[in-house]
């Protein structure tokens, strides 16, 4: 060792020849780097290995430069920082592709679909199982019940307007090895954690936690767990056997203890169990019907409370006679359909906007179509009476104005339209609110208040689910609950909770695609949507039977095989992904043209998406230099510079001899085995 | 007096000015007078020019036509049609370089002896090559591509080099918008260039010399090929004891070959891209051979170094610039063509007296084409020097200077060199590649009246990033054009982005056109020359179908239309603002 370098103040010794690159790495300092490698001669082309030669004030690629005696080099300067992010960003201003598939990033809970889906495909349920589980603890219920936010940003709805049926493959995977499964957890930590309310936030924060080795008492006002699940939504959407075993699982996990008729407030007291637990977290949900703001509403009953009284008397019920539900959304849905169940022959649905404008899912609206409810659109209640024994709701009709805050167009009074109509139950489902408990911080809508940062409310008192967010749906619930597990866990391993910033690319929503702006590993296969299997209409509106089917296995490798495959070759192994974590650099900020010198999958095994290709130029030299081969090479200049193969003609098999190390050595996606694994 | 011989200016300039017509009827019709092709002058504004020699001196004829009246005049040796070299540009000019260009037949050695040529080179084959390094280190010459290193220093780098193969490179890979100062060069005095090669392989031991010439300079090249013909014949390229082999490589037309290292990689038959340096190309260059590599004007001084000596070439310039440099005078003067001035000399100096624009109507320069900066007039008392010239922003580049008169945007000015980068980048490294485009898309932005404030930041944030995070001087400089605007010309992109306004009214998307009729003839050109028709009858031009062309402009006669402010001009049905 012969030469002295300081590198961010520290002397490191070095040898003359070596690279700045190599000093660093020998010490443990960390430069992120794309196309260097040692394979191939120096490309110096990336510049994000950047770092700043004190004495010359010049920035040089640590990867080239070599070191000489006396020289001072800055690499964790926010200077320098800054260039390497720099960098960053302009290489993924111009990088097309999709790191994430678009279903995975719209899941709430992130759930790794592209991936379970491929498992379910090739029929290996037990480990789509175990990928969904990462994310989702109620697959059972969810895959009955989700609104699927995964399917409306599909990409197979380019190809063909129908998305992959992947909330079926969480059902049918659940449904054939709920018995059987059971997640890898950590040992117990002597942890606990109390969690008032067993709804579906409260489950998954201790599912969460558990996985980490915490503990917890869960605690529920009413006489069994589920919250909503089993409350408020019907039986026919989600048996309640169902519900059970789904529940009896965390029982099985071991550490978690469920105990119900406990109402925070009245029978548990919020300071005690902050003295008695490592954390508490409050997930009591959103079960206060709102008010119509009517006169005479109080004659009408609450959507929410309707289908409790009916669940808790084991969806059995009195026939309504004559029903009209007031909303649009799903829960409207549950009580008319519930309604015509328990026999009434005349369900209404009055509503003030239209039927595009309505918050229930399509599907609900099409089944209760089917069977048999009436729908009144643009009408809105004015007065509630009773008359002679019934009831009399006066509406009045509308029609849409200008788009209101929610973007939706605004329902205006029409003048002098007032009619009457006779009923035996009026049910107003027009939204929930959040009853906060005694002892808890609430915000102006009356939801839980808690930190954006870490779910906190305050001390050790955490808050997630639909208390939180207002009324929502069980997978955001989910989702919001391994966020406020995972900042309990933090706190009780004195750590910050920061969220990790995960890049992600994307080539934007499907409904502003075209079937040129995707890239194919093959040509998707030409089938529609397998239909999802009905009971009979008869027991449909006769019995609280489950409605649908599960999907059969070979009905889900058919439907797997429509998956397009859209995420990334590379993910989990691409550089500059993880370079750009690690600097923060975002795909927006630096946004303008993107080139598009399309894809090549000629070669049976190899796809170059350009798209995604950095111009690093290390596949260039890994082809020419280590197989001998030249069989690629740059074309055009400045932005139009791309990798192609001589005259652009598909790789030749007797050359390449699909030796993959242009792709072992690709620092991105852009070279890549077609088929994934 | 009486006539000895006739020489028409038929360089590439001539040549596009109607020289080669000139040459043919001439040749026909006057058969007594021997008739010369010679290069340029430097007065390309009066091209076709042509230069009488008499026994009484020379007399200079410009923008000759192959007219039976023009030869008479010549002939006749009549006042009309001469050429009035302006006292004012004589006085500013040196000329030592250029001194046998257009004087001389571009092709002929005997030429080229007869007036001192390979006198240098005489004398440097007397000497020990140390001290032909050490006479051109005294000189003070460096290097003319724009680096402005010190020619002696390289050559010393390379002279010390023990190796079986050292190579010496002639870059004449010209290729900035508007200069041609290299070019005019070969092709008026390519044995002046080709001499100073031969000097440079005594003084270093090069034993290949290689010419890298863009291959759009058909006449150039033409001319290094019969000079280089011409000193084999010669046997000129016997150094002593050993012989030297010519090159001439013709390039592909990548802007980016007239760096060295891509030059080298071009040369070698690779992919013309840069590399990093270290290694310098002198310690491993061409095929791994030590290697250096200088500029066409710098080798075209070299012969005058070694006739008059270093110290006598040392007494003209200022402290750090020695000798005078080539420029390019382009863009709105009266007299654009190649000048040359010692060092020293303000940039003022060049624009009015040399260029001979008027006082007031310039607003700027442009000095070192796409790779420099913009000077302001109003510092325009700065001089040529290679320090002076750095500390306000520019370069001296490799003698580009384009004048830009009042009536032009300084956004659109920077936009337009930067399009010339982007699309001139060889997309290697990633601040250059992408970060010129995004620039370009700011400014294309500006220009087009939709730029913000944001946008502006982003030009002054980006800019700088691409200078530091760029391998090559292709990207270390490209964003100057955009940095020294924003220096000088801040208010002229807040007009646009604030106000939404050019204040020079060249940028389409913020003018309108209008015919101001109360100096109207109504000759109708305009409307017969629109090719959109948007002028009509009443002689109103609608802006909404108008596309901002100019020729009605260019075609009045009583110069009564103009471009005014976005918005004050009249709109027809067919569109809205």
């Amino acid at each position: 060792m012969s030469i002295t370098i300081t590198i961010d103040k520290k002397p490191f010794a070095a040898e003359k020849g070596e690279t700045i690159l190599q000093v660093a790495e020998r010490n443990g300092i960390s430069i992120p780097t794309l196309c260097f490698n040692q394979k191939i001669t120096k490309t110096t082309s990336c510049f994000v290995c950047l770092v700043k030669d004190a004495k010359t004030g010049r920035f040089v690629p640590s990867c080239a430069m070599e070191v000489a005696d006396g020289m001072q080099i800055e690499s964790d300067t926010p200077e320098v920082w800054d260039m390497r992010k720099t960098a960053l960003n302009l290489m993924l201003s111009e990088h097309s592709g999709d790191c994430e598939a678009p279903c995975t990033i719209a899941c709430p809970a992130h759930a790794q679909v592209e991936e379970y889906v491929r498992e379910g495909k090739k029929g290996n349920l037990l480990e789509a199982l175990k990928l969904i589980k990462e994310r989702i603890p109620l697959p059972m219920s969810i895959g009955r019940v989700c609104p699927r936010f995964c399917e409306k940003e599909c990409r197979r709805n380019v190809v063909d307007k129908e998305p992959v049926a992947i909330n079926d493959f969480k059902r049918l995977a659940a449904d054939m090895h709920y018995d059987s499964y059971m997640e890898e957890m950590k040992p117990f930590t002597g942890k606990k954690v109390a969690i008032v309310g067993a709804g579906p936030a409260g489950l998954s924060v201790a599912y969460f936690l558990r996985l980490n080795g915490v503990a917890s008492d869960l605690y529920d006002k009413m006489p069994q767990p589920g919250g909503m699940l089993r409350y408020g939504i019907p039986e026919y959407r989600l048996p309640k056997g169902i519900l059970d075993k789904e529940i009896a699982h965390f029982a099985k996990m071991g550490g978690i203890a469920i105990h119900c008729n406990k109402e925070l407030g009245k029978d548990l007291a919020i300071e005690d169990l902050q003295k008695k637990y490592d954390a508490v977290a409050i997930t009591v949900g959103s079960w206060k019907s709102s008010a119509a703001g009517v006169e005479g509403e109080e004659l009408a009953v609450g959507g929410i409370q309707y289908l409790e009284k009916i669940a808790l008397a084991g969806w059995k019920g009195d026939n309504p006679g004559k029903t009209i539900v007031i909303g649009g959304g799903n829960t409207a849905m549950d009580c008319l359909r519930t309604s015509v169940r328990l026999g009434s022959k005349e369900v209404t649905c009055f509503y003030r906007r239209t039927e595009a404008e309505m918050p229930a899912e399509k599907i609900e609206i099409h089944e209760a179509k089917e069977e048999g409810v009436k729908f009144e659109f643009l009408v809105a209640p004015v007065k509630l009476r009773k008359e002679n024994g019934r009831l009399v709701l006066t509406s009045q009709r509308m029609t849409l104005g200008e788009p209101d805050a929610s973007g939706r167009r605004k329902p205006v009074p029409v003048p002098n339209s007032d009619f009457d109509t006779v009923a035996d139950t009026v049910i107003a489902a027009i939204g929930q609110k959040t009853i906060a408990p005694k002892g808890v911080k609430a915000n102006k809508w009356g939801d839980v208040e808690v930190s954006k940062e870490n779910c906190r409310m305050e001390g050790s008192i955490y808050a997630a689910g639909d208390c939180v967010s207002g009324p929502a749906t069980v997978v955001e619930a989910v989702a919001g609950a391994r966020r406020t597990a995972l900042a309990i866990l933090a706190q009780i391993e004195s750590k910050e909770f920061k969220e990790p910033y995960l890049l992600n690319v994307s080539r934007g929503k499907w409904q502003s695609l075209k079937t040129d702006d995707l890239v194919f590993l093959k040509d998707p296969i030409e089938r529609k949507r397998t239909p999802q299997r009905l009971i009979p209409e008869h027991d449909r509106v006769t019995t609280f039977k489950e409605v649908s089917l599960t999907y059969t296995q070979a009905e889900i490798t058919k439907e797997g095989e429509r998956c397009i495959e859209c995420s990334c070759t590379a993910k989990g192994d691409c550089s500059l992904k993880k370079h750009s974590e690690t600097y923060t650099a975002k795909p927006d900020a630096m946004v303008g043209e993107k080139p598009n010198f399309g894809y090549d999958v000629r070669h049976p095994e190899i796809i170059l998406d350009r798209g995604k290709c950095i111009k690093c130029g290390v596949c260039v030299k890994v082809c020419g230099e280590v197989v001998n081969q030249n069989l690629l090479g740059f074309k055009f200049r400045g932005f139009g510079t791309h990798v192609d193969t001589a005259f652009s003609q598909p790789l030749p098999s007797q050359l390449c001899r699909d030796c993959g190390k242009c792709i072992g050595e690709c620092p991105v996606g852009a070279l890549d085995w077609k088929l994934k694994k | 007096m009486k006539i000895t011989r006739i020489k028409i200016g038929a360089g590439s300039c001539g040549i596009a000015a109607g020289a080669t017509e000139v040459v043919d009827y001439f040749k026909k019709e006057v058969r007594d007078i021997p008739i010369v092709e010679v290069g340029c002058i430097g007065h390309c504004y009066a091209e076709p020019l042509i230069e009488v020699e008499t026994d009484k001196g020379s007399v200079f004829y410009e923008k000759v036509l192959p007219k039976k009246e023009h030869l008479d005049r010549i002939l006749g040796l009549k006042d009309e049609g001469r050429l009035a070299i302006r006292s004012q540009r004589s006085e500013r000019e040196k000329i030592k370089v250029l001194a046998l260009a257009g004087r001389i037949d571009m092709t002929s050695m005997d030429e080229y002896l007869a007036n001192g040529g390979y006198e240098g080179l005489k004398k440097a084959l007397a000497m020990k090559p140390a001290d032909i390094v050490e006479e051109v280190k005294m000189s003070g010459l460096r290097g003319r591509g724009g680096g402005g290193f010190p020619t002696g220093m390289k050559w010393s780098f390379l002279a010390a080099k023990e190796a079986k193969e050292k190579i010496l490179i002639c870059n004449a890979d010209e290729g900035d918008p508007g200069a041609f100062m290299d070019r005019s060069l070969m092709e008026s005095v390519p044995h002046q260039v080709l001499e100073g090669m031969l000097i440079g392989a005594l003084a270093t031991g090069a034993t290949k010399l290689f010419i890298y010439c863009r291959a759009e300079y058909p006449l150039a090249i033409r001319n290094l090929k019969i000079a280089i013909e011409q000193i084999y014949k010669h046997g000129l390229n016997k150094l002593n004891a050993r012989t030297v082999e010519f090159r001439l490589k013709e390039g592909a037309g990548a802007f980016v070959c007239g760096e060295e290292t891509a030059m080298i990689h071009s040369l070698e038959g690779k992919r013309g891209t840069p590399r990093f340096r270290p290694p310098y190309p002198t310690d491993s260059g061409y095929h791994g051979h030590p290697t250096a590599i200088n500029n066409v004007e710098t080798f075209g001084n070299v012969p005058l170094i070694l006739r008059e000596g270093g110290k006598a070439f040392a007494s003209v310039g200022t402290q750090g610039s020695k000798g005078t440099k080539l420029f390019a005078l382009a863009g709105d003067v009266k007299y654009p063509g190649l000048a040359e001035v010692p060092m020293g000399v303000t940039i003022g100096d060049i624009v009015y007296e040399v260029g001979g624009a008027e006082k007031g109507s310039v607003k700027a320069v442009q000095i070192g084409g796409p790779s420099g900066g913009c000077i302001p007039a109003d510092k325009f008392d700065a001089v040529v020097d290679y320090d002076s010239l750095k500390s306000l922003g520019a370069i001296m580049g490799s003698g580009g200077l384009i004048v830009i008169g009042n009536d032009r945007c300084m956004v659109e000015t920077a936009r337009y060199f930067l399009e010339f980068t982007a699309r001139e980048s060889c997309g290697k490294c990633t601040f250059c590649r992408i970060g010129t485009k995004r620039m370009l898309e700011k400014l294309e932005k500006i220009t087009g009246g939709r730029g913000t404030e944001e946008d502006v930041a982003f030009l002054a944030d980006l800019g700088p990033k691409i200078i530091k995070g760029s391998l090559c001087g292709l990207g270390q400089t490209a964003p100057n054009p955009v940095i020294s605007t924003l220096r000088y010309f801040r208010h002229e992109y807040d007009a646009h982005t604030k106000d939404h306004k050019c204040p020079a009214l060249q940028c389409n998307q913020l003018s309108d056109v209008k015919i101001h009729l109360d100096k109207c003839i109504k000759c109708g050109l305009c409307i017969k020359t629109c090719p959109v028709h948007a002028i009509s009858k009443e002689f109103v031009v609608d802006n909404a179908i108008c596309t901002r062309c100019n020729s009605c402009i260019e075609v009045c006669p009583k110069k009564t239309i103009s471009r005014v402010e976005k918005g004050t001009g009249y709109y027809g049905k067919s569109g809205g603002n």
